[in-house]
């Protein structure tokens, strides 16, 4: 397959990066950070100084960025992507964004001939790693069939979703499930123990029944030991929970369960958890101390 | 399975004379008992030699949980007795061979283990305490095992009453529903008196997939509702979504599907999901047991003072379900407290 540019070698980027070298695949990588690359070029990657460079270079690129903000700057920016997309080129951008940002970037890509496809994904870092992300994109369907072959290499299951989109709000709905799900989560572990029951009893029980999950499995055991090494940092957990509720807001759709999430998210945030692993909101729960 | 005892008697008796109790059953009894000279046989699909006596099993309440669990106790070759206030509910049983006692407390008294399967905190001490109540069936020797889901205070009053006639008391709230009930694929979540759990593990084993023994009285009531706060505040959550999705476009089918495929994937929203996106609710736990359950949840975390806005904010949504005449339908129809409609 032809060579593949990658923009953002965070978390995520990086991990969905050397997945597609590993398999054999020829890769073009850029960060706004360039020393994000290196482990990159020491595994067969070639470095591209910019977005627009990689473009240049690339007949497809990915790209992998934060939020809604870095997203759009790696397109509209100086030396962004728009400098030299064209017809015959497609950008498929994986970041979680809202879908009005999605649309923004799509047209312009397509105004100046390129195709798009959004494809944020389902999973976090351990699966970016493991190929086994759950990909859910929407655009151009010719783009998304020539594309496949990577995707099938990044993650265990694609879903071709419609129009641009339709994957952004996709993966918001899954994202605001997930983040109430680890509050919810979250304040059962501390009932549990304030009510002199031991936690990992309570995991085993969880484990068991209709409610057992591999988020559940996987984040249990490493929150009551007070341990949140970020596989998907808490800001950028409350950002999606935001996003959602900006989507819910739109459409005058009732969220107050996912409302009352996202203000423990907040919470959590200003004291200074919004680098930790999103599991770190357990710790809103634990303790609340009054200000003195 | 093998014979436990022959002749035994509750040691724990003894507890009002000696306060060091042996935590299994000794051959020969140290107190004797003239009425409670009897041997457990533990049923299974093995068969049992024809000397022993069977354990005389009674089973309170035939509604949605009680009724399976009974006849997995009935079809294992258990011996057993049955009651429910609408006698009609006991003649599927009595069919398949089970005795009827026309109290609770008659139960009791002609059995050696009562398990009760009551819908909530109240009829669970009506059943237990009230006139013709199982505690006045109970005696030294025999034992008493709730299965109801209840608060901490209402259990340990309860207990309180069973152990007072000399009786041993075990709560034992279970998680699982219908089909894990029928398929005998229930958790026991116990706690009160262990030699109790010991001895009626095996018909705990027939009923369900595996057991816990949490300690104290209150212990198992507390797992419970903890236990079923994240599964009711879950259910809200997945409802949002779904809710969401559809509105926003997107096909609630493949919401499902694409939930199933990553991190939070659980059974519950593989089950349910498919009904609730056609606006089907088939009862296989009543809204108003979630909501009760999430009630009693609140009050458990108030009682530590603990904050829980999810599960309050949840909690609502099923009162609003509630209002609008879903309390028998499945607790999944909690979506349709998201669905505001003017009152005509």
């Amino acid at each position: 397959m032809e060579e593949i540019g990658f923009l953002g070698m965070g978390i995520m980027g990086k991990a969905m990066a050397m997945n597609l070298l590993r398999h054999g695949f020829k890769v073009s990588v850029w960060n706004r950070t360039l020393s994000k690359c290196d482990e990159l070029k020491e595994h067969g990657a070639s470095v591209g100084e910019s977005p627009a460079a990689v473009i240049k270079k690339c007949k497809y690129t990915i790209g992998m960025l934060s939020d809604p903000a870095a997203a759009l700057s790696v397109v509209f920016d100086k030396d962004g992507i728009l400098e030299e997309i064209c017809s015959g080129k497609g950008y498929i951008d994986m970041s979680t964004v809202d879908a009005e940002t999605s649309s923004k970037i799509s047209e312009a890509v397509q105004k100046k001939g390129g195709s798009f496809l959004e494809g944020p994904v389902s999973g976090s870092k351990k699966p970016a790693e493991d190929g086994q992300l759950v990909i859910l994109a929407a655009g151009e369907k010719g783009l998304y069939d020539e594309i496949l072959p990577a995707f099938d290499v990044l993650g265990k299951k694609s879903f071709f979703l419609g129009e641009v989109g339709n994957g952004a709000k996709m993966k918001l709905v899954v994202n605001m499930i997930m983040g109430s799900m680890m509050n919810a989560f979250s304040e059962g572990l501390v009932l549990a123990d304030k009510s002199g029951l031991s936690p990992k009893t309570l995991l085993d029980v969880l484990d068991l029944g209709a409610i057992a999950n591999p988020m559940f499995k996987m984040k249990g055991p490493s929150m009551i030991q007070n341990n949140y090494s970020p596989a998907f940092p808490l800001k950028h957990q409350q950002k999606d929970m935001r996003l959602a509720l900006a989507l819910g807001d739109e459409n005058a759709v009732s969220m107050p369960v996912a409302a009352a999430a996202n203000e423990v998210f907040k919470k959590a945030r200003s004291t200074g958890l919004g680098d930790l692993d999103f599991s770190a909101v357990y710790e809103i729960f634990k303790a609340t101390e009054p200000s003195t | 399975m093998v014979s436990l005892v022959r002749g035994a008697n509750y040691a724990i008796m003894a507890a009002s004379f000696c306060p060091s109790l042996p935590h299994h059953f000794k051959p020969t009894p140290i107190v004797k008992f003239p009425q409670s000279s009897f041997s457990f046989k533990v049923f299974s699909s093995q068969s049992s030699p024809a000397d022993e006596t069977p354990t005389r099993v009674g089973f309170l309440g035939l509604g949605i949980m009680g009724s399976p669990m009974a006849q997995n106790l009935i079809k294992a070759g258990c011996d057993v007795t049955v009651w429910n206030r609408t006698k009609s509910k006991c003649d599927p049983l009595i069919d398949l061979g089970a005795k009827y006692k026309p109290s609770p407390g008659e139960v009791a008294a002609s059995c050696d283990v009562t398990f009760a399967m009551l819908a909530d905190p109240e009829s669970a001490l009506i059943v237990a305490c009230g006139e013709d109540g199982a505690a006045r069936g109970m005696s030294p020797g025999k034992g008493y095992v709730d299965v109801s889901t209840v608060d901490g205070p209402t259990s340990k009053l309860i207990n309180g009453q069973i152990k007072e006639t000399g009786a041993l008391f075990l709560e034992a709230p279970v998680s699982g529903s219908k089909k894990p009930a029928e398929d005998g694929q229930l958790i026991f979540l116990t706690a009160g008196d262990k030699s109790l759990y010991e001895k009626v593990a095996p018909y705990l084993d027939i009923m369900g997939k595996s057991r816990f023994y949490l300690g104290d009285v209150g212990n198992g009531a507390a797992m419970k509702l903890v236990v079923n706060m994240i599964m009711g505040s879950m259910m809200t959550s997945f409802a949002e979504g779904l809710l969401l999705g559809e509105k926003v476009g997107l096909d609630p089918s493949v919401v499902v599907e694409v939930i199933s495929q990553g991190a939070i994937s659980a059974p519950m929203f593989a089950l349910k999901g498919p009904s609730m996106v056609q606006s089907k609710y088939p009862t296989a736990f009543p809204l108003k047991h979630q909501q009760k359950d999430m009630r009693l949840a609140l009050g458990l975390a108030e009682s530590v003072s603990q904050s829980t806005p999810m599960a309050a904010a949840a909690n609502e949504l099923y009162k609003v379900a509630k209002s609008h005449g879903l309390s028998d339908s499945d607790f999944s129809a909690v979506i349709e407290a998201l669905k505001v409609k003017l009152k005509d």
